[in-house]
């Protein structure tokens, strides 16, 4: 292959996107062209220029669309009911709805007023007791999820058709799967960092298995959570020269606000040398804003003869 | 590529067994089921929504009608293809919309005009740090705005590409399937795209 098609192919070879023999022909070119290697540099330039303004929606903002989806559907469930301000029920229903999602913060007020609510009704329509009222297999300790149906007869009475969730406590070793599993969910439980960080902190050790990793990956990318974000650093140690996970880090390192977690990515990253390492290093010179990880970042290219600056 | 899209892309696939077992029970009516399925997918939906129309309102509404429609159809979904393929045709077809629209319309919206030149309103979903340095907060702007006017010069179909091969992770045969194309047509249209955005940031980087 000739410059001009290498120039041309290697946007498709940054993506990974060429067929073998073309890959390889680029490969063999690239080896022996400094001009080419040039192009390739600024290709990757451009992809982690793209990468620094990606937009990432906030907690807030998804949250505001989960809670908005669940008022969607909600209204589309219940085209007949009757959802005015004087109508108790309508109330009753619509704020039980909203406990459809926990973990929607938004929809906790409707929720907690919905409790009550439940509680002063029942105490109107049962006369200050649930005596009277059938409460059939409703286990104290239940929450209320959604209400199905409300069915007045005739006497006086109405059945009510609910769905209730019930805290449980569950205990196991770590290798059970149906724990593993269980963790892994903790370590996405968005509303509760405590938990995440115990949960992290438990899977970061088994991280032989895909999905943990991936959950790993996904933690140092996304939480929210510095102390989180450590803990699954943690965790990707024994897998510093994989090359998605060093890809991985190397976002993290650029964009990561927390110094503690930049300084440990940098670590990570230096225990294998490669020219990818040294571009991602020598970026973050130029605009790191911590002088301790400036200072860190500089000696890492130091103990690697490579120059402190880009091109 | 952004390294979490290929995570995602794992996750997707560890999860599929199971992911079947819940879109029947979505299918028989299972609000709870529904839910899991929004969750797994949600937050990539609403990512490649607001990266490609720049604007957390347009962003929620095609979150809202993406979700609502996968709601409303899931009972026609056969299991022809996988359950991602079939969402990201929805959430592609609207975002097109929604591109093609802005385009007819001239509307930028991400970049306003201010008495202090153009600003690019999404700067505040931005780095934290770059607020406390004015330098670096004045470079990662104009490098900002000049990204806008990269990603203005390509076609909607250019840009939903690029956007699901860089940031979204995925393959372009799998692009191809999504967008009812050819892995050829979307190879060239990440071609073009990657050329036209060089062309407008070449002395940047």
């Amino acid at each position: 292959m000739n410059c001009e098609e290498v120039t041309k192919a290697l946007p498709l070879y940054y993506y990974g996107e060429l067929e073998g023999e073309v890959e390889e022909g680029v490969e063999d070119h690239l080896q022996s062209c400094a001009s080419c290697q040039t192009e390739q540099e600024r290709q990757r330039a451009l992809a982690a220029a793209l990468d620094r303004h990606a937009l990432a929606p906030g907690a807030d903002l998804l949250a505001g669309c989960r809670h908005e989806l669940a008022r969607a559907i909600y209204r589309e469930d219940t085209p007949a009911v009757r959802r005015t301000a004087s109508d108790p029920w309508g109330l009753f229903r619509e704020a039980f709805h909203s406990l459809w999602h926990p973990g929607i913060r938004l929809a906790q007020p409707a929720g907690a007023v919905a409790l009550l609510a439940l509680g002063f009704f029942a105490a109107r329509f049962t006369g200050g007791s649930f005596s009277g009222a059938s409460f059939s297999g409703l286990a104290p300790d239940s929450i209320i999820s959604s209400i199905r149906s409300v069915q007045p007869d005739n006497t006086g009475r109405v059945q009510i058709s609910l769905d209730e969730t019930r805290r449980r406590v569950v205990s196991g070793r770590l290798d059970d799967e149906n724990i593993r599993r269980l963790l892994l969910a903790a370590a996405r439980e968005q509303d509760n960092p405590g938990v995440r960080v115990e949960s992290v902190g438990l899977l970061k050790d088994q991280c032989n298995s895909a999905e943990t990793r991936s959950m790993l990956l996904e933690a140092v990318l996304h939480d929210p959570n510095p102390g989180v974000r450590l803990k699954a650093l943690e965790g990707l140690k024994s897998f510093a020269t994989d090359p998605e996970v060093r890809r991985t880090l190397a976002q993290v390192l650029l964009k990561d606000q927390n110094p503690g977690v930049r300084i440990q990515v940098i670590d990570l990253l230096i225990t294998h040398q490669d020219a990818a390492t040294i571009g991602v290093l020598q970026t973050l010179v130029g605009k790191e804003d911590n002088g301790y990880v400036r200072m860190r970042c500089q000696n890492a290219l130091r103990d690697m003869n490579a120059s402190l600056g880009t091109f | 590529m952004l390294p979490d899209a290929a995570g995602a892309v794992s996750a997707r696939a560890a999860a599929k067994p199971d992911e079947a077992a819940v879109i029947r029970a979505v299918q028989r009516g299972d609000q709870d089921a529904f839910e899991q399925l929004v969750r797994a997918y949600d937050h990539s939906v609403l990512r490649l929504a607001m990266n490609l129309l720049r604007s957390p309102e347009d962003a929620r509404d095609v979150y809202q009608e993406a979700f609502l429609r996968v709601y409303r159809n899931i009972h026609t979904f056969r299991f022809d293809c996988s359950f991602h393929t079939w969402l990201y045709r929805i959430v592609t077809n609207i975002c097109l919309d929604h591109l093609r629209k802005r385009k007819v319309r001239r509307e930028e919206a991400a970049v306003v005009d201010t008495a202090d030149g153009p600003v690019d309103r999404m700067d505040s979903f931005e780095e934290e740090a770059a607020l406390a340095d004015p330098e670096r907060r004045l470079w990662n702007s104009q490098v900002s705005i000049r990204i806008q006017t990269a990603l203005g010069e390509l076609t909607p179909r250019e840009r939903m590409v690029f956007e699901l091969r860089h940031y979204q992770g995925m393959r372009l045969r799998a692009i191809g399937d999504v967008l009812g194309t050819s892995e050829e047509a979307a190879k060239n249209c990440l071609f073009r795209a990657t050329q036209k955005m060089r062309a407008v940031l070449g002395d940047l980087i």
